[in-house]
C-alpha cells in the first residue's frame, strides 16, 4: 500500500463529498429564505390561510351569477399603535354568488397628525379564500389620513360561483372578511 | 451483519507499538484536539455539565409546581437581578426557566451526547476508519458549542422584556419573540442557536463524509453497524433541517433589529410562517434526538442476547423511512393555528404513518431477544426500559396525531408527557444504555454493576412517577408553560414533583458510579461483553489506542 | 354579587365615596363593560331615546342577569381527575368517545402487548434458561405481519378520525350568532357584532374574590363570555399583540388567536352552565393568568344579558336594519373609543378592577 498516495486520494474524495454536503446545507438555507416568497405565492394561489384572490374588472365581468346567496360579514381591527377608528359600514351583507358587490369601511384619524396605515386581511372559513375575489380594495395600497379626517374605503368583491362546486366549501353560508390596520411607520417596533 | 477479519489481539499490539508516544501534551490534546475520541470525550463531558444545569432548572420548575400558588419565583427573580422583583418579573422568570430547560436539553445535552459524544467516539471505529474525515472541523464543531452555551446562559442575566432572560419558550414563536420581548436576551438566545446550529451542520457534513468515504475495505453500506446507519440518517436530517431553522431565526433577528417584517403582520408578514419554518426543522429535530438512540439500543440488545440483530435491513431502512416521513408531518405541531380541513386531514394521516416503521423497530428488537441468551447487565436494563417507555411515548403520539383529538390535547400536559416519554424516557434511557455499554471502552475501567442497577431502578421509578401523571393533567386540560394552576390540578402535580425527587436520587447514584469507576473500577479488557459484542470497537483495547486502524481492517 | 346591574350602577357613586377602592373592585366587576359605540351604564336610563332597537325593554331585562353559579365538576377540572372533563358539546362527545372507546383500548392493548412480550422474553430466554442462543436473523412472514397489522390498526383509527375532523369543520348555519374573541396581554375581549358590537373585557379574578364568589380561583373571571346554549355559534378569533389560544376543555374547543389574522370555529354548547378554560399558547409573563369563562344561557336569558350590556337582540330583519342604521348614526357622533373607555372606567371604578387582577 502506498500510504501517501492513498491519503491524498482520500483527502480529495473527502473534500468532494464534504463540499457537496455543504452545498446541500447552503441550498436548504436558501430554501429557508425562499420559503417567504414561496409561501406568499402559495397562499395567493391556493387561498391558503384565507388569503383572498385579486382579479381585474375585465375578468370580473365574465363571471356568471349563480342562483344562490352568500352572507358576507365584515370584521375590522386596528393596531393599538394606530390612533384610528376603523369600522365596516354594515356588519353583514347578503349577496348573490358571482355578483359584484361593494362594501364600505369607514376610517377616521383621531390624532392630530397625518398618519399612513396599511391593512392586512384574510377571510374565514379559510377554505373560502380561494373563492373570494377582490376587484378593488383599499388594502392594496397604503392609506394616509389627515388629522381628524374620515374616509370611506371601498372594497369591490365577488364570490366565485365555483365555491358551490367544491365539497369543502359548498356548505359555507357566511364568509367573514377581516381587516387589521397597522401604521406604516417602522417605529411601530417600539410598541 | 459485520464480521471481523482481523484477529483482535493482533490489532491492539500493532496499533499500540506504532503510536504509543503520539499523544500530544495536555493543552494541545484537549484544546486543539483533532482526535475523534478526545473530541467525543469533550462532547460527553459538555453534555453532562449541560444536563446537570438543564436538570437543575427542571428541579426549580418542579419545586414551584409542587403546590398551587407562586412560592419561589419572585424570590429567585430578585436574586438574579439583585433587587426586589415584581410579581410579573417572577412570572417572566418562569418562562425563562422553561425556555432554558428546553433549549439546553435539546441543543446542549441530547444532541452533543448522542451525535457529538457517542457518534464521534464510535462511528469511525465501527466503520474501521482511523479518524473523522475532517478532524480540524470536528474540533471547530465542538468549540462552537461553548460560546453558544455561554450566550444562552448569559441571556438569562440581561433584560428580555418583562424581566431578565428570554421567556419565549424553546419554539421562539413570533411575535412574542419579536415585538413581545424587548431587550438583548432574545437576541443572545437566537445567536446561541445560530452557533449551536452551525456546530451541528459542520458535524453533519463531517459524519456524512466519514461514513461515505472512510469505511474499511469490505464494509459496504449494507454491512454497516446500525449505530452508523442511525448517525448517517441523523446527519442528513441535521443537514436538511438545521439550515431552515437558521434561516427562520435569522429572520427573527432582522425582524427584531432591522425593521424587517417577515413574521410581523403589521408589515405584511405572517407569524404562522415562522411556525411552519420552525416545525419544518422541529419535527426532524425530534428524530435527530432519538435515532442515534435507536442505533445504540440495537447493538446493546444484540450484545446481551448473544444474537445478531433481527431484520437488519428492515431496521436500517425503517430509520431511513422515519427520517424521510419526518419532513412531511410538521404541521401536526400546529393543529390549532387555523389550518384548513384538508391540511389537517393530510397531516393526521401522514403523522400516523410514522408509527409503522417505529413499530417495525420495536418488534425487531423483541425478536432479537427472542431465542437469545439474555444477560441483564446494566446497559441491557436501560435498553429494555427504553423499548417499553418508548412504546408508551409512541402510542400517545398516535393519539396526538389525530387532529380532531388534538383540539383538546394541544399545548396541554398530555403533550408534555408524550414528548418526555419519548425523549426523557426514550432518548435519555438510550443514552444511559450507551453510556454504560461503552463507558469501560472509553475510559478503560468497568463501572459498578450493582450501582448501575440501582441507578436504573430508581431512575425508572422516578421518571414514571414524574411523567405519567402528566397524562392525567393533560386530559383534564392543564395547559403547559404555566407557573401556577387551579387547585384541581394540585394532586398530580405534587406526585410529579415527588417523582422528580426520586429521579434526582437516581442521578446521585449515577454520579457516584462514575466517580467510583474512574478511580476504583476494575480494568476493562478489550471485549468485556464477550461473544455477543461483534462490532469493530471490541477488537481494540479499552481504552482504544490514541490512533487506531493505521492498517485498515478487512471486513468479510 | 347578587346586586342587579341597575342597582349597582346607581349606587356606585355612593359606594365609591365610602368604600376603599380595593373592596370596590369585585363589586364593580360585572359592570365593567367597555365598548365602542355603546352607552356607558350610567347613561343607560337615557338610552331608549337614542337607540331605538330593542332598548325599550332594557331596564327590566337588564335586571334579570345574575352571573350563574358554577356547578362543581362541570366545565372545570376535578380534583385528581384522570379522565377528560365531561363534554358538553356534540363535537366533544364524539371526540371523547373516539378517544376513550377506540384510541385508549388500542394504545393500552399495544403497550401491554409489548410489555408482556418483553417480560416473557426476559423470563423465557434468560441466560440460565437458554444458554445456547439461536442465530435466527430473518423471518419474512413475521416481518410482513408486523408491518401490515399496524397499518390496519392505523386505518381503523384514521377513518373515525377523519370523520371527526369533517364534523369539526362543518360551517356554521346561516344566520348563526357570531361572537368575536380577541386575545390581549393578558386578558380576553369578547365582542358581539350581531348584538350591537359591544365588547366585554374579561380579567381574572384574584384568588380571594374568586373564593368569595364561590368560583374556582385562577379560572374565575370578572366578566364572562356569555353565549346562548343549544345553538351553533360562529366564533371568530384574533389577537391584538402576540399569539394567544382560546381553549375550553369541556367543549373540546381550542383555537389560536393570531394578530393580523382571523380564525373561525363553530361552538355549540348543549346545556346552560359555566365552562372554564385557560389561554393555551405562551403569550408572556401572565400567560397562566388570563383564564376563560364561558357562560351558556338559554336564548331568552342570553337576550336579556345582551340588553343588560346595552346591546341589541339579533333577530328580525328590520331589527338588524335598525341596528345598522343606529351603528351608522353613532359612527358620526361617536366619541373616540379611548375617551369612552376612560369615561366608562371612571364611572365604574374600573381602574381598580381591570389591571389589578
Amino acid at each position: 500500500m502506498t500510504d501517501t498516495a492513498q491519503t491524498s486520494d482520500m483527502q480529495s474524495r473527502n473534500l468532494r463529498v464534504g463540499l457537496i454536503t455543504a452545498m446541500i446545507g447552503l441550498g436548504m438555507l436558501g430554501l429557508g429564505y425562499a420559503a417567504v416568497p414561496l409561501y406568499e405565492i402559495f397562499c395567493r394561489v391556493t387561498g391558503f390561510g384565507g388569503t383572498t384572490q385579486v382579479v381585474d374588472a375585465a375578468q370580473a365581468e365574465t363571471v356568471q351569477i349563480a342562483n344562490a346567496d352568500m352572507s358576507v360579514r365584515f370584521d375590522s381591527n386596528v393596531s393599538s399603535a394606530l390612533p384610528w377608528d376603523f369600522e365596516p359600514e354594515t356588519t353583514t351583507d347578503k349577496i348573490s354568488i358571482g355578483a359584484r358587490d361593494m362594501a364600505i369601511y369607514i376610517a377616521k384619524n383621531r390624532s392630530d397628525q397625518p398618519i399612513t396605515g396599511t391593512a392586512t386581511f384574510n377571510v374565514t372559513p379559510v377554505q373560502a379564500g380561494k373563492y373570494f375575489n377582490k376587484v378593488q380594495c383599499f388594502c392594496f395600497t397604503e392609506q394616509t389620513l389627515q388629522p381628524g379626517q374620515m374616509a370611506r374605503m371601498p372594497v369591490l368583491y365577488f364570490v366565485d360561483p365555483a365555491i358551490l362546486e367544491d365539497p369543502d366549501t359548498r356548505d359555507i353560508k357566511e364568509i367573514t372578511l377581516s381587516y387589521t390596520f397597522y401604521p406604516v411607520d417602522p417605529d411601530k417596533k417600539g410598541s | 451483519m459485520t464480521t471481523i477479519a482481523a484477529n483482535p489481539g493482533d490489532m491492539e499490539t500493532h496499533a499500540d507499538e506504532h503510536h504509543h508516544d503520539d499523544v500530544p501534551p495536555f493543552f494541545q490534546r484537549w484544546f486543539m484536539s483533532t482526535n475523534h475520541k478526545d473530541i467525543g470525550t469533550l462532547y460527553l463531558i459538555f453534555a453532562v455539565v449541560a444536563g446537570i444545569i438543564g436538570g437543575a432548572i427542571s428541579g426549580l420548575m418542579r419545586m414551584e409546581l409542587a403546590e398551587p400558588g407562586i412560592q419561589y419565583l419572585q424570590g429567585w427573580a430578585s436574586m438574579m437581578q439583585g433587587s426586589a422583583a415584581t410579581e410579573d418579573q417572577g412570572l417572566h422568570l418562569w418562562n425563562v426557566l422553561i425556555t432554558a430547560h428546553g433549549l439546553i436539553m435539546v441543543f446542549f445535552m441530547v444532541m452533543p451526547a448522542m451525535i457529538g459524544g457517542f457518534g464521534n467516539w464510535f462511528v469511525p471505529i465501527m466503520i474501521g476508519a482511523p479518524d473523522m474525515a475532517f478532524p480540524r472541523m470536528n474540533n471547530v464543531s465542538f468549540w462552537l458549542l461553548i460560546p453558544a452555551f455561554v450566550l444562552l446562559l448569559g441571556s438569562t442575566f440581561v433584560p428580555g422584556g418583562t424581566g431578565l432572560g428570554a421567556g419565549t419558550g424553546w419554539t421562539v414563536y413570533a411575535p412574542l419573540s419579536t415585538s413581545g420581548s424587548q431587550g438583548p436576551a432574545v437576541d443572545m438566545a437566537i445567536l446561541s442557536l445560530h452557533l449551536a446550529g452551525a456546530s451541528s451542520i459542520l458535524g453533519a457534513i463531517n459524519f456524512i463524509t466519514t461514513i461515505f468515504n472512510m469505511r474499511a475495505p469490505g464494509m459496504t453500506i449494507n454491512k454497516m453497524p446500525l449505530f452508523v446507519w442511525s448517525v448517517l440518517v441523523t446527519a442528513f436530517l441535521l443537514l436538511l433541517a438545521l439550515p431552515v431553522l437558521a434561516a427562520a431565526i435569522t429572520m427573527l433577528l432582522t425582524d427584531r433589529n432591522f425593521q424587517t417584517a417577515f413574521f410581523d403582520a403589521a408589515g405584511g408578514g405572517d407569524p404562522v410562517l415562522y411556525q411552519h419554518l420552525f416545525w419544518f426543522f422541529g419535527h426532524p429535530e425530534v428524530y435527530i434526538m432519538i435515532l442515534p438512540g435507536f442505533g445504540m439500543v440495537s447493538h446493546i440488545i444484540a450484545t446481551f442476547s448473544k444474537k445478531p440483530v433481527f431484520g437488519y435491513l428492515g431496521m436500517a431502512y425503517a430509520m431511513v423511512a422515519i427520517g424521510v416521513v419526518g419532513f412531511i408531518v410538521w404541521a401536526h405541531h400546529m393543529f390549532t393555528v387555523g389550518l384548513s380541513v384538508n391540511l389537517k386531514m393530510y397531516f393526521t394521516a401522514a403523522t400516523m404513518v410514522i408509527a409503522v416503521p417505529t413499530g417495525i423497530k420495536i418488534f425487531s428488537w423483541i425478536a432479537t431477544m427472542w431465542g437469545g441468551s439474555l444477560s441483564f447487565k446494566t446497559p441491557m436494563m436501560w435498553a429494555i426500559g427504553f423499548i417499553f417507555m418508548f412504546t408508551v411515548g409512541g402510542v400517545t403520539g398516535v393519539v396526538l396525531a389525530n387532529g380532531g383529538i388534538d383540539d383538546a390535547m394541544h399545548d396541554t400536559y398530555y403533550v408534555v408527557a408524550h414528548f418526555h416519554y419519548v425523549l426523557s424516557l426514550g432518548a435519555v434511557f438510550s443514552m444511559f444504555a450507551g453510556f454504560y455499554y461503552w463507558f469501560p471502552k472509553m475510559c478503560g475501567r468497568m463501572y459498578n454493576e450493582l450501582l448501575g442497577h440501582v441507578h436504573f431502578w430508581i431512575f425508572f421509578i422516578g421518571v414514571n412517577v414524574l411523567f405519567f401523571p402528566m397524562h392525567f393533567l393533560g386530559v383534564q386540560g392543564m395547559p403547559r408553560r404555566y407557573a401556577d394552576y387551579p387547585d384541581q390540578f394540585a394532586y398530580w402535580n405534587e406526585i410529579a414533583s415527588y417523582g422528580y425527587a426520586i429521579m434526582g436520587i437516581g442521578m446521585l447514584v449515577f454520579f457516584a458510579n462514575i466517580g467510583y469507576s474512574l478511580f476504583a473500577g476494575r480494568r476493562a479488557e478489550g471485549n468485556y461483553w464477550g461473544e455477543g459484542a461483534t462490532t469493530l470497537e471490541w477488537t481494540l483495547s479499552s481504552p482504544p489506542p490514541f490512533h487506531q486502524f493505521e492498517t485498515l481492517p478487512h471486513i468479510k | 354579587m347578587t346586586f342587579t346591574k341597575i342597582v349597582k350602577t346607581l349606587s356606585i357613586a355612593a359606594l365609591l365615596a365610602i368604600t376603599p377602592q380595593a373592596a370596590m373592585a369585585q363589586e364593580a366587576v360585572p359592570a365593567a363593560v367597555v365598548e365602542n359605540e355603546q352607552l356607558t351604564p350610567i347613561e343607560e336610563a337615557a338610552a331608549p331615546g337614542e337607540v331605538p332597537a330593542g332598548e325599550t325593554e332594557a331596564p327590566e331585562a337588564a335586571g334579570s342577569y345574575v352571573p350563574m353559579k358554577p356547578t362543581e365538576g362541570k366545565g372545570m377540572p376535578v380534583d385528581g381527575g384522570i379522565d377528560f372533563q365531561d363534554q358538553y358539546s356534540e363535537v366533544g362527545q364524539q371526540a371523547y368517545g373516539m378517544h376513550n372507546y377506540l384510541l385508549m383500548p388500542i394504545i393500552v392493548v399495544i403497550s401491554l402487548f409489548v410489555l408482556g412480550l418483553l417480560l416473557w422474553v426476559m423470563f423465557r430466554y434468560r441466560a440460565n434458561a437458554n444458554p445456547d442462543p439461536s442465530k435466527t436473523t430473518h423471518n419474512t412472514l413475521i416481518e410482513v405481519i408486523w408491518t401490515l397489522v399496524p397499518v390496519l390498526i392505523l386505518i381503523v383509527i384514521a377513518v373515525p378520525s377523519i370523520s371527526l375532523l369533517a364534523k369539526q369543520y362543518e360551517p356554521a348555519p346561516e344566520d348563526a350568532l357570531t361572537i368575536k374573541i380577541t386575545g390581549y396581554q393578558w386578558y380576553w375581549g369578547y365582542t358581539y357584532p350581531d348584538n350591537g358590537g359591544f365588547e366585554v373585557i374579561s380579567n381574572m379574578l384574584s384568588e380571594e374574590d374568586a373564593r368569595a364568589a364561590g368560583e374556582p380561583p385562577q379560572l374565575a373571571v370578572d366578566n364572562r363570555m356569555v353565549v346562548p346554549a343549544g345553538v351553533p355559534i360562529k366564533v371568530i378569533v384574533t389577537a391584538a399583540d402576540v399569539i394567544h389560544s382560546f381553549a375550553v376543555p369541556s367543549i373540546w374547543f381550542k383555537m389560536d388567536a393570531i394578530p393580523g389574522r382571523l380564525n373561525e370555529k363553530v361552538m355549540q354548547i348543549d346545556e346552560p352552565g359555566v365552562y372554564y378554560g385557560q389561554c393555551s399558547e405562551l403569550c408572556g409573563a401572565r400567560h397562566g393568568f388570563m383564564p376563560i369563562a364561558v357562560e351558556a344561557l338559554p336564548m331568552d336569558e342570553y337576550n336579556a344579558w345582551v340588553q343588560s350590556q346595552g346591546g341589541s337582540i339579533k333577530g328580525a330583519e328590520e331589527a338588524a336594519a335598525e341596528t345598522a342604521a343606529a351603528d351608522a348614526a353613532e359612527e358620526e357622533a361617536a366619541a373616540t373609543p379611548e375617551t369612552e373607555t376612560t369615561e366608562n372606567a371612571a364611572a365604574d371604578a374600573e381602574p381598580a378592577a381591570a389591571p389589578a387582577n
